[in-house]
């Protein structure tokens, strides 16, 4: 774990220097720092660190149980100690299976639902106009109401015709009654 | 059971005896109800009434196996106000109700529509009818006076029909039916999801009375059974295969031969009157004759057709009935002998003075054939394509005649009172197709042989002396 912690210090030195107190200058700042994870830890803020130790496992909480842990970096600022804890993430086949099945379903569904979003053929009457409102609820214009409505309209006719015969007698009759 | 078949042995010595024990009291009152005669002798019970029925003229014997409990109408029954006697009502729907929560529901509150009244099921009320019918052009435009009669019989009944695809279009000429729907019922082996779909389509519709001019065997009769309709009426075979069919039917007649359309204009006549007959105050309905109507839009569409081919309004004679292959030749279903060469078309339209003839081909390979025909003959022949009816009567409307074999066309002529001549491959078979031929202006001509290619033109245009006449008369 030492060897972790050293490598991972190692990459951004500036910001510590900054704020690192001016006594550790000389050392080497991953010295200092071992000098801190060791004596520091159980000497100079040994009341503090274990008042912490006991909130810290009252309240922690490992959200990713699984992910493997690559280093663990420990800083003493002004007395308290920061905790960072540094980790690579490599998933397992089967997870790296299940984002690709994942990305190949969207993408799947996105070209269908997506590219339907504005398609002129949907938008066209051909598709919209023979009652098709795009709902799923459907209204056909069967032929079959076609012919029952002619029929009608046929009936309709020859009443017409009757009413028509029947009324042009009618003044014929009622001429003929004067005369 | 097995007590009542020792009964006659067991009460005879006490019959004979007056009763003493007590227990005799009880097989003597057992004995009463006539079927526990075990014997099968004529009872005087008031099970009795049921002979009577069968006594009564004309009627058909009961079958007992569709209603064992019933014992024929009560003589001693009053029937009250609910029991109106006369036809039913035109229109027995409950008023409009606006403030209907429910918009579509158009029923006052408190009026249950599940039950409909008891008088009317007892009257026999017919609201929704159903006809399946077999057969093409020819048997369908036969069955209209059917349809009229029921209009005429059961005011406001709403009449469907079910029929074959060529059989369906005759019924845009008919004013009187509602929807018209294509199943063929003549197929042996329907298939499965057809048959299903068609019977979903009739008892969902909930009909009160289904006729069908099918010869109905047992599948048939089951066909119209799992319809659910109350009245289930259907003629029957002549023969053994009507075994069964009787007892899923209602009302079966039993056809004079195999094939009903052999009857000719009559072919429906059992039905008919069974259809028209009297009930109790109503009267006899008459059989109305054979009427088509015809749309404005349809004639129209008809004008412009005969315009294009050269024909004049009134001023031509329709021929009918050129010998094809076509499925469109509108012959019935039991004169196959029925068409006639284009050759001897040639030669009537030859002869034809002052008007002009028009060949109604039933498919356009025809065309070519009849031009063929006929180009030494006619500078200028008139050939229409027609394929379905509705618009044959069209044609036939607007013409001064017809001349046909025997097709629909010379139907639709009688129809819309044109002077027609027919022409027919022997005497009974016009005799039978039509009937009363110097009523409705028609001439018939008919072959000496039996067979109608050997017909007489000389008589034909004889015969079309009454065009003439009739051109004469208007």
């Amino acid at each position: 774990m030492a060897e972790a912690t050293l490598g991972f210090t190692i990459t951004n030195p500036h910001i510590r220097n900054s704020i690192h107190p001016p006594k550790h200058d000389l050392n080497p700042f991953s010295k200092s720092l071992r000098q801190c994870s060791t004596s520091g830890f159980f000497t100079g803020s040994h009341q503090l660190q274990e008042s912490k130790k006991k909130r810290a496992s009252l309240c922690k909480v490992n959200a990713l149980p699984d992910w493997p842990l690559m280093a663990v970096l420990v800083e003493n600022f002004n007395g308290i100690d920061f905790i960072t804890t540094k980790t690579v993430t490599h998933l397992s086949d089967r997870a790296i299976k299940n984002v690709y099945v994942f990305y190949i379903f969207y993408t799947c569904w996105g070209c269908l639902f997506f590219g339907s979003m504005k398609d002129p053929y949907y938008d066209s009457e051909y598709y919209r106009g023979d009652g098709g409102d795009g709902t799923g609820h459907w209204i056909y214009d069967k032929q079959a109401d076609i012919e029952e409505s002619a029929r009608r309209e046929l009936w309709r006719e020859e009443l017409i015709e009757e009413i028509e015969q029947k009324v042009g007698s009618l003044p014929e009759l009622e001429e003929a009654g004067r005369k | 059971m097995s007590s009542t078949s020792l009964l006659p042995k067991t009460i005879s010595p006490f019959l004979t005896t007056p009763p003493s024990l007590p227990s005799t009291h009880f097989f003597i009152n057992i004995n009463k109800p006539c079927f526990f005669n075990p014997q099968g002798q004529v009872d005087h019970s008031p099970c009795s009434r049921k002979l009577t029925k069968y006594s009564t003229p004309h009627a058909k014997k009961w079958n007992e196996w569709l209603d064992p409990f019933n014992d024929g109408d009560d003589p001693d029954l009053e029937y009250g106000s609910l029991f109106a006697d006369g036809k039913q009502d035109e229109d027995p729907r409950p008023p409009d109700d606006p403030d209907n929560p429910y918009g579509f529901l158009k029923f006052p509150p408190g009026y249950a529509v599940e039950i409909a009244s008891l008088g009317s099921k007892v009257r026999g009320d017919v609201r929704r009818c159903c006809c399946l019918l077999s057969g093409g052009v020819y048997e369908n435009l036969l069955f209209f006076p059917a349809i009229q009669l029921i209009k005429d019989r059961y005011p406001g009944v709403q009449i469907d029909v079910v029929a074959t695809a060529r059989g369906k279009q005759t019924y845009e000429m008919n004013k009187n039916v509602r929807w018209a729907d294509v199943y063929d019922i003549d197929q042996d082996f329907p298939d499965p999801g057809e048959y299903n779909d068609m019977l979903g389509v009739i008892r969902n519709r909930y009909y009160d009375m289904v006729l069908s001019t099918k010869l109905a065997g047992f599948g048939h009769a089951a066909f119209l059974f799992m319809s659910t309709a109350r009245d289930r009426v259907s003629y029957v075979y002549p023969n053994v295969n009507a075994a069964g069919a009787g007892l899923l039917l209602s009302e079966t007649f039993k056809a004079e031969s195999m094939n009903l359309a052999d009857g000719g204009y009559h072919m429906y006549h059992q039905m008919l009157d069974w259809l028209g007959r009297p009930f109790r105050s109503v009267p006899r309905q008459p059989v109305p004759p054979l009427k088509v109507s015809i749309s404005r839009r349809l004639k129209e569409f008809v004008e412009e057709k005969y315009k294009a081919a050269g024909a004049v309004k009134g001023k031509y004679i329709v021929l009918h009935g050129i010998e094809s292959d076509s499925q469109a030749s509108m012959q019935s279903g039991s004169d196959t002998d029925s068409l006639l060469p284009i050759e001897v078309w040639g030669q009537i339209a030859e002869a034809m003075r002052g008007f002009k003839p028009v060949f109604v081909i039933p498919h356009e390979k025809e065309r070519e054939n009849v031009e063929e025909a006929v180009w030494l003959l006619l500078d200028d022949p008139s050939i229409v394509f027609i394929t379905t009816p509705g618009q044959l009567a069209a044609l036939i409307n607007d013409s001064a005649g017809v001349i046909a074999t025997n097709t629909a066309a010379i139907q639709l002529a009688n129809a819309r009172e044109k002077p027609s001549i027919a022409l027919f491959g022997s005497e009974e078979k016009s005799q039978v197709f039509i009937p009363n031929a110097e009523e409705k202006k028609c001439t018939i001509v008919s072959s000496k042989t039996g067979r109608l290619k050997d017909i007489d033109v000389g008589e034909v245009i004889k015969a079309m002396q009454t065009f003439d006449l009739s051109l004469v008369l208007a």
